[in-house]
């Protein structure tokens, strides 16, 4: 190819002012404080469970937010990555992630039965006010996410908008999971988990349209 | 000769911090890179036009480039999703015929080239849409043409083709 003059390259020269660089640093900063703002909403709306801190809970309680929050933590950290993009950018982790997640569900199947489920759907009042609360606090996570996506260049958008949706939807049911006192499997593989999926549909539905570049 | 992965790591280093000499001589270097890139996967009446999008976005975006990462798979990422969203919204016209027009390969960036290609993009499509992708996107063959070619329905054609370029987005990061 002949080097031709091409005065887009003076143009964007002259347009040229100093940046700073993309930091995942900067970006696990920001998901860091809307995670702890949600938690201190949380506190402000319902109060955290205390009896979760002096051996009143279930194993299963610590089992189920831990790995919400591992499957928050995993998540967002892909969606950091991906607004510096990369061929070669690999997202193995927050998939193996939220496979783990969907263990509980699964579980919570395996263990009560198809007709435990249904009893648990219809007779838990608690549930659908958990799954409302869960979806509803997942959404400082998901501006903040959304706000760092729009700063940089996802090229994967749908990948992007995906973990966007189960991030903080996994990081709003962990959130609200340290204030709800109802630790057995039955409430926590399904009630809890919920949010992730409702946040990661409209994330994925959503979200594209909000970060395409 | 195009500039190494160091050299263009230094150069873009020097332009976030508003070096505007060593940004134009980056811009040069970008601009026959992409021409490479995008040879025989546009046509070149889209080249420049193509070419021009990606320095743009890359102009735009230059502050997602993380300097502790290397630069090439920065610009190949940008420079593959650009070439997906130009894939569906333009159909070429006939006359817009693909010439021989290639540049030698530069042989020490080979293979680094050739992991991030666009051809490997299409390693992980059915061959069925790859062939109404390069027949109608990219040769510029209208829909009745293509099936005739492919033995496929014309609504098959259209079917593959949107399914291809869902699957491509996807695969904009992908280096195997």
């Amino acid at each position: 190819m002949n080097r031709v003059p091409n005065p887009l390259i003076d143009e964007l020269a002259e347009d040229l002012v100093p940046v700073r660089p993309i930091s995942i640093a900067r970006g696990v900063a920001l998901v860091t404080l809307a995670a702890i703002a949600t938690v201190v909403a949380v506190e402000l709306f319902h109060g955290l469970w205390r009896g979760a801190f002096s051996g009143q809970a279930s194993g299963f309680f610590f089992i189920a937010n831990g790995m919400l929050g591992l499957l928050g933590a995993a998540s967002a950290l892909a969606v950091l990555r991906m607004a510096s993009p990369r061929v070669g950018n690999g997202h193995e982790g927050a998939r193996w992630s939220a496979a783990m997640l969907g263990l509980l569900p699964v579980s919570t199947l395996l263990v009560l039965g198809f007709d435990g489920l249904a009893s648990e759907l219809t007779h838990d009042v608690e549930g659908f006010h958990c799954f409302l609360a869960g979806s509803g606090f997942s959404l400082l996570t998901a501006g903040a996410l959304v706000l760092w996506l729009r700063s940089g260049a996802p090229v994967s958008i749908g990948s992007a908008s995906l973990f966007t949706g189960i991030a903080s939807g996994a990081i709003g049911s962990f959130a609200y999971g340290m204030a709800c006192p109802i630790d057995t499997m039955g409430h926590l593989g399904i009630w809890h988990v919920a949010p992730v999926a409702l946040c990661a549909l409209v994330g994925k539905l959503v979200i594209p349209r909000l970060v395409r570049w | 000769m195009i500039a190494d992965e160091a050299s263009m790591a230094q150069m873009m280093t020097a332009s976030q911090n508003g070096d505007r000499g060593i940004y134009r001589a980056l811009l040069a270097e970008i601009q026959l890179w992409l021409e490479q890139f995008f040879r025989k996967r546009v046509p070149p009446a889209h080249l420049d036009d193509l070419v021009q999008e990606v320095m743009i976005a890359v102009h735009a975006k230059r502050a997602t480039w993380d300097p502790s990462r290397p630069f090439y798979p920065w610009l190949a990422a940008i420079a593959r999703y650009r070439w997906v969203d130009h894939l569906r919204k333009v159909y070429r016209s006939a006359e817009d015929e693909l010439g021989d027009h290639d540049a030698p390969e530069d042989s020490k960036e080979e293979a680094v080239m050739a992991r991030m290609s666009l051809d490997r993009l299409f390693v992980h499509l059915p061959d069925r849409q790859v062939e109404a992708i390069k027949l109608v996107k990219i040769e510029g063959h209208s829909i009745a043409e293509a099936s005739a070619r492919t033995g496929q329905s014309e609504s098959l054609v259209k079917v593959n083709i949107h399914r291809g370029l869902k699957r491509l987005s996807a695969l904009v990061e992908k280096a195997e």
